[in-house]
């Protein structure tokens, strides 16, 4: 006979059992005490194997910030983290999962886990239309409205424009809008023809980012293109609607850096990567150019954390994603993608200029050893390159696969070395 | 021979009730839409709970969330034949155990078996 101990206990069992949620208990290094099935249901697919007993293990190729937040978080007991969001998968299908946790002791915290990929996207649409009405009511001062035809090209101005722009009328008209497009990095700008194709979708779309001025400097503004006289279910044009964004004060500039960098080293981070790359391969795609990607892992790091801790670790991964970075051109992406790997996306790039691009950050990092607490470390990195040159798969997946695939190559024969992918073996 | 490697869908199909409960291992008997009608006391010994509120519901909803992906519950709906052995991790009692899985299902049967031994 069961005790009525026993059936309550069972009872409980049963809620966590079939609970929605994601729930892990874990140690301050990550090591999982419980879990239940539905965290167990997303951690697996991440961690790409059913075998499950360290988070952070899990959590380090897509969210290596865990560790350092966690590390980081110094009051006795409290949240450490709210539903910080975490981009898993590279790049054939990423989801978005919601991680909070909460520290109980100095060696106890819980977290719950869901996937919210679903509800960020719609989130994203819903975001934009109220930046856009909340923005209407701080005055109408510095809105332009142009007009364009069905193919998304100037064809009438009003003053407000050139007021605006300081661009005539005449260099404004027949122009494709996205023309006036200025992005930098660590802005993903939408493809020309993207931002008619949703309006005439959805009626209207919505973007903010930089536009050029006729003098040669840009601004920070949000953009509307809404469908105009729509008669016979097809649209004749559209208007446009620029709103300068004057007061782009420190806390938006804040908000964008956190969306787009990595807490630790402040290079892009995956979220960032994958959303740019997926743009910049379409656009490769339609041109016929290329676009390469490298990826570099640091050699031995584990060996830098385990004999000289984490905190020589983080020096290291700051230090290489510096040096990196001043080897870059503005429209380069430097992104960690996770752990000590990071990842180059090089637009109108051939694989041979790729694998000039990754010598030259692999000497840049081989040449002088990176000083962490006071102790001179001899780093170096290996490298794999691939790019749409060579490599037919033309896809963000296919061409990560393959520059995984040589990086696992210049590991194997030696490390502090760049390799090339050759779709030819990859195939085979 | 009753052994988790060995035994057959037929042999699981037949077994008497005190037989089942007496195996090792885990047995859970499904239905083609996922139904449990068979939890042996085994099974319900290692994930903590009673088998009459088990029977009944819905396998990979109620109980086996962890097992509802390509790994395991997919594969019932995707493959006609199925006899084969995957080394798993459960959270049995909410503590990760790694276990070895046997699914098993034949095109004549619609019960399904999922065999646990930890």
């Amino acid at each position: 006979m069961t005790t009525d101990l026993e059936a309550e206990n069972a009872a409980l069992l049963q809620f966590l059992y079939a609970c929605p949620a994601g729930l892990v208990e874990f140690s301050a290094a990550g090591a999982i005490g419980m879990v239940n099935p539905a965290a167990m249901g997303l951690l697996m697919p991440i961690a790409g194997r059913p075998f499950v007993i360290n988070l952070f293990d899990v959590m380090d190729g897509c969210a290596p910030e865990l560790r350092n937040m966690i590390h980081n978080f110094a009051p006795p007991q409290g949240t450490v983290c709210d539903g910080h969001r975490i981009v898993t998968g590279r790049g054939e299908r990423t989801n978005v999962v919601a991680c909070t946790i909460v520290k109980l002791t100095e060696d106890r915290y819980v977290a719950t886990l869901s996937d919210v990929t679903e509800q960020v996207a719609r989130e994203r649409r819903l975001k934009q239309a109220e930046t856009w009405f909340a923005s209407l009511l701080d005055g109408v001062d510095d809105v332009a409205v142009l007009s364009l035809d069905a193919n998304g090209c100037v064809d009438a101005v009003t003053p407000s424009a050139t007021r605006q722009t300081g661009f005539t009328e005449a260099e404004l008209l027949g122009r494709p809008f996205e023309w006036f497009d200025r992005p930098d990095r660590a802005t993903a700008m939408p493809l020309p023809g993207e931002a008619i194709a949703v309006a005439r979708r959805d009626g209207w779309y919505l973007h903010e980012g930089w536009h050029a001025l006729a003098d040669g400097g840009r601004y920070w503004c949000q953009r509307l293109v809404a469908v105009r006289n729509e008669a016979a279910g097809a649209a004749a044009g559209y208007t446009l609607v620029i709103r300068a964004v004057t007061r782009q004060g420190r806390d938006t500039a804040d908000l964008r850096r956190m969306l787009t960098r990595d807490h630790l080293t402040g290079a892009s981070n995956r979220a960032h990567f994958f959303e740019t790359a997926e743009r910049q391969l379409v656009r490769a795609l339609r041109d016929a150019g290329s676009l390469a990607l490298v990826v570099l892992d640091v050699d031995h790091f584990k060996r830098v954390n385990d004999e000289h801790g984490h905190a020589a670790g983080d020096v290291v991964l700051r230090e290489v994603a510096r040096r990196c970075e001043t080897e870059l051109r503005p429209e380069d992406i430097f992104a960690r993608l996770g752990g000590e790997e990071f990842v180059v996306l090089l637009p109108e790039t051939s694989l041979m200029k790729a694998s000039a691009v990754a010598e030259r950050l692999r000497t840049s990092l081989a040449r002088e050893p990176i000083v962490a607490g006071g102790i001179e470390l001899r780093i170096t990195a290996s490298f794999g390159c691939s790019a749409l040159d060579t490599d037919p798969s033309a896809s963000l997946a296919g061409l990560l696969a393959a520059a995984d695939n040589a990086l696992y190559n210049a590991k194997r024969s030696g490390r502090d070395r760049v390799e090339l992918s050759h779709p030819d073996q990859a195939a085979a | 021979m009753l052994t988790f490697e060995a035994i057959s869908l037929d042999m699981l199909l037949t077994l008497e009730a005190d037989r089942l409960d007496a195996l090792p291992f885990g047995a859970v008997g499904l239905s083609s839409a996922g139904i449990v009608e068979i939890y042996n006391a085994t099974e319900a010994q290692l994930a903590g709970l009673q088998r009459e509120t088990v029977l009944g519901t819905h396998y990979f909803s109620v109980t086996a969330q962890c097992m509802n992906n390509f790994m395991v519950a997919q594969r019932f709906e995707d493959e006609a034949e199925i006899d084969a052995i995957i080394d798993y991790v459960l959270t049995l009692r909410m503590r990760p155990t790694p276990v070895r899985l046997r699914l098993l299902k034949a095109p004549q049967t619609d019960r399904r078996y999922i065999l646990i031994q930890r």
